[in-house]
This record gives structure tokens, sequence and C-alpha cells, in this order.
């Protein structure tokens, strides 16, 4: 037994913590988005003036309705699991699973810190270190279309038919200017691996601004805002749900079939923040710390243990993901919904040949300036 | 003649157009609102209400759950003349009439339900009645229950005079009137 370990000790101790980091990764990210739902309704209810839900209590403890999330759970677990008559039994039970796992499986290329140093073996801070992790990115947020399209036309419902075509139209259209974003990112950095591009955004452009995505590709940043907005299913691109008119793709769908639905719209929010801070703002960096503690542009420098530095990258992470998430729920209760055709001359019209562009003038910005 | 109302709509200008400048003054707005209400709670107009409650505004607490006015002799006010129970539009009002054994005057209500699950809280009953015997005036608010029996008003809980009552008047039929003062009650 002892020989066995002892022969496998690397990739043991690989798997092993491969496994804990995806454990708590996900943990955390589970945890926050039970928490999204609650601020989206807080945010929301803020902003218009409102208190928002604070009657769910435990003992009495209601904690300004921190409970809620545990409340909404045990709802959706207690509602009938109804299934139409009509619908297409298999397929309309697997599409909740094709839509969160995708979005699931999408934070395993998501670095969150550099690395920890755990008693002489270096834990790199994230799940897998794909080398092409940007068109895996891609890819999978592709295959999310799968879950709104199934649903949709699964459930043998005609608005939720129309809010499957819907989805399937927006979120194929979206996906190409998103990639095409990406695209810029990945000639100045020279990297598809995620890890590769937020240590490229440690650098310093003219000695003192830090090299993140948002300095250099602004134009990319604002259409990958936009873009991931609609690929989110969001307002102002959320017609496939538009709540008002139609009720969506999931409108057959009750109990934690709807819940996976919902779920993972919110995972999706958490993701595509993420990547905002992983791709434009510098991910876990936090300007001028290095390793070995800060170092100043005007030459003063503040060294500090490595486990205070790891903390503060995870730290900066969390900071840029939460205010990201923040951002997406201020934007979905100001802004009205787009008409489908506005929302699509928009995509092909407008945001496709700017994205164009922006791939043009890095090109041309790098042939004249050189590479960062 | 139809009043026309001219609506100047101007093209929208180029910055109007590219919409992310008015998209940030939108934010803004909420931003705004919300940094407001996150700092400074107080400044939200909800009341929590069963644990907190406010004076009802206007005329609202003339709006409130019902009661049946009792005279001093602790006889009710009504005289089952049925005017409420045809005025209300939510036919919520249930009463059953009975004759007082010593006179022949008036009648009494024998039986007086509201079923406060269909009320609507028009204030027609107390429009209607010419005895002035019925009043929204509690400042009792018709909240919940947990079961529809608990919503169902009889006359042993309408019957209640507010603090200052029974108003010495009597009633206003004029049969009435006589057979209280026979009475020696004014």
């Amino acid at each position: 037994m002892m020989e066995f370990f002892e022969a496998n000790k690397d990739i043991l101790l690989f798997t092993g913590a491969a496994a804990v980091k995806a454990l708590a990764f996900l943990g955390a990210v589970m945890g926050f988005t039970a928490l999204m739902t609650l601020a989206e309704r807080k945010v929301s209810a803020l902003m218009q003036d409102r208190v928002g839900p604070n009657r769910a209590s435990v003992f009495g403890f209601a904690f300004n309705g921190l409970f809620q999330p545990i409340a909404d759970a045990i709802k959706m677990i207690l509602k009938e699991d109804f299934v139409p008559g009509r619908a297409e039994k298999l397929l309309f039970t697997l599409a909740p699973f094709f839509a969160l796992v995708p979005v699931l499986a999408l934070f395993a290329v998501i670095p969150f810190g550099d690395y920890v140093m755990v008693y002489g073996y270096q834990l790199e801070l994230q799940i897998a270190d794909l080398p092409l992790g940007l068109f895996f990115v891609l890819a999978l947020s592709g295959l999310a279309i799968y879950g709104v399209f199934l649903g949709g036309w699964a459930s043998k419902n005609n608005f939720a038919l129309l809010g499957g075509l819907r989805g399937a139209a927006q979120m194929v259209s979206y996906e190409v200017v998103l990639g095409l974003t990406l695209v810029g990112l990945m000639m100045i950095y020279g990297s598809a691996s995620l890890q590769d591009m937020v240590r490229a955004q440690g650098r310093l452009l003219f000695g003192f601004i830090p090299a993140w995505g948002v300095v250099c590709q602004p134009f990319a940043f604002i259409l990958f805002l936009i873009a991931s907005t609609a690929e989110n299913k969001r307002t102002p691109f959320d017609l496939v749900e538009g709540e008002s008119e139609i009720i969506g793709y999931f409108m057959e769908y009750s109990s934690m079939r709807f819940a996976a639905f919902m779920f993972a719209e919110f995972i999706e929010i958490v993701l595509i923040s993420m990547l905002i801070a992983t791709l434009f703002f510098g991910g876990w960096q936090v300007p001028y710390l290095y390793e070995t503690g800060f170092m100043f542009p005007g030459g003063a420098e503040l060294p500090l243990n490595h486990y205070l530095v790891s903390a503060m990258q995870v730290g900066s992470f969390t900071v840029k993901t939460v205010f990201f998430c923040w951002f997406s729920l201020i934007v979905r209760w100001t802004l009205p919904r787009f008409r489908f055709d506005q929302m699509m001359s928009l995509c092909w019209k407008a945001l496709l040949p700017l994205a164009l562009l922006n791939i043009l003038l890095t090109g041309a910005a790098m042939t004249f300036l050189g590479k960062l | 003649m139809i009043s026309v109302k001219k609506v100047n709509n101007k093209p929208l200008n180029l910055l109007e157009k590219i919409y992310l400048w008015e998209i940030a003054r939108g934010l803004s707005v909420t931003i705004r609102h919300f940094f407001a209400n996150l700092f400074n709670p107080g400044n939200i107009l909800t009341v929590p209400y069963p644990e907190k409650t406010i004076p009802l505004p206007g005329n609202a607490r003339f709006r409130t759950r019902h009661r049946l006015k009792v005279r001093s002799d602790g006889s009710p006010k009504c005289v089952a003349c049925f005017m409420c129970q045809t005025a209300c539009p939510a036919y919520c009002i249930r009463i059953e009439a009975a004759e007082y054994t010593e006179n022949t005057v008036e009648k009494y209500p024998a039986v007086f339900d509201i079923d406060l699950s269909r009320c609507v809280m028009c204030g027609m009953c107390v429009e209607a009645c010419p005895e002035d015997a019925i009043a929204m005036d509690t400042e009792e608010l018709t909240g919940g229950a947990l079961n529809r029996g608990e919503l169902l008003m009889t006359k042993d809980g309408l019957l209640r005079n507010l603090p200052g009552e029974p108003s010495r008047k009597g009633a206003a039929n004029r049969l009435a009137n006589e057979y209280l003062k026979s009475r020696g009650e004014e």
C-alpha cells in the first residue's frame, strides 16, 4: 500500500489538490450565487426606494432577509414537478442539465489567484490551467444554447418555443461578437491561457500604468460588456424571457427544474463577472503588488509575507467579481428591453463591425508600436 | 373637441444614438438611489406593517373594519332594514331580522354577518344606512387570516362602541325616536 502511494505520489497529490480546489471554489461560487438571488431583489429594492425581502427568519432572526435563499430553495423543492402531457419527456428532463453543466464547467479555467506554497508543494490557484482556456470558455458557452433551445422546444408550448427560438438566435449572434472581442486580447497578451493573460496584466505600461485589459483594449471591454450581457440573457437583452410578453423558454418548467434554469442564469452572472475581471481588470492582480510585496513606481518597496500576498490577490479577485456582479444587477434594473429587430441589428450591424475594427486597430498598433 | 397635445420629438443626436452616454446617465440615477438608500435606510417610506403602524392618512380611517353602533340600553342601533345588504356590491352582508317582543315599532338584526374575505371596503353600507348604525371607523385594518372562518364577522364581533359613545341622539327614524322618548331616553 505504501509503495503504491510512494510510486504515484505526484499524480495523487495533483488529483487531491484538484479535487480540493474544485470543491472549495465551486462551493464558494454556489454560496455566492445563492446570495446573488437575494442580492438581485435587495439591490433592485434599494434602487427603487423599497425594502426588499426581509421576512424569512430562522427562530425569529431574519437578518434583513439573509435566509430568503433557503426559503426559496425549500419552496422550490416542495413544489409539484410538473411535466406537460405533450412534452418530449427525455429532452424536457435533459434541458436543465444542459443549461447548468456548461456554466459550472467553465469555472475550471478561471484563475482566482497566483499560487500558494503548502508544505513545499506549489498549489496553483486555478482548477485547470488549459493552454487554450479562452477557446474552452467560448466552446462551452456555445453549448449553453442547448439548454435554452431544448427547454423551449421540448415543452411543446408556443410561447416557450418562441423564447427558445429567440434565445438560440440571440446567443448564436452574440457568441460571434464575444469571440471576436477576445481576439484583440489574445493578440496583445500572446496567449489563450487565462492564467498567462492575468500574469501578463501584471506588467506596467510606461512604468506606472498597470497593463490591464481595460487599459490596452478599452473598446473591446465595452463590446465584451454588451455582448456578455446579451449572452447572459439579461436586460436589456432579456427577450428570451421577456416576462411581460412571453414568459420564455422555461414557461412549462416548475419546481427544481425551473430552479436549475434560474440558478444557471445567476451562476452565469458570476461567471461573466469573473471573466470580465480576469480578462480586463487584471484578475487577481493588485496594482504594484508582486510576489515579494509592493513595489511602487517611485522606487518605494514594502516587502510582504507570501501568504499575505496570496490572500490579497484572492481578495482582489473577489472584490472585482463582486463589483461586476453588482454592476450587472444595477444594469438589469435600469434599462428597458430592446425590441428583437433592434437587438439583432445592434449585433450584426454595430457590434460585429466594431469588433472587427478593434482587431484591425490592435493589429495596426502592434505593428507600428511593437509588442507589449 | 379633442384636445391635441403637440409632442416635441427631437431626432436623436449622435451622442444619444450611441446610447452609451445616456445609459451612463441613467445608471448614475439608479446608483445614486441605491447608495442613498443603502447608507440611509430611514428614508425608505415602507412601513414594516404588523410591527409598526402609522396614523392612517386622510379619510382612509373611514374605510377600516366595520362595527355596529350600540344604544345606551345595549340594543343595536341597526333596525334590520336591509339597506346595507342591498347596497353592498360584494354581497358580503347577511342579515336576518327579528322583532322586539316589547314593541312593534322596529326590528333588530338577529343575525348580522359581514364576510370580510369578500368585502371590498367600498363604504357603500355606511352611505346607505338610514340609522347611522354601521360605521367603518374602527381604524383596524382587515388583514389576512389563517382560515376563512376568522374573516367572518358576526354580530357579537361587530356590536361595539368607540370611546365616548353611545351618543344620546338615538335613531334618525321618527317612530323610533318617539319610542325612545316614551322610554325617557331622549
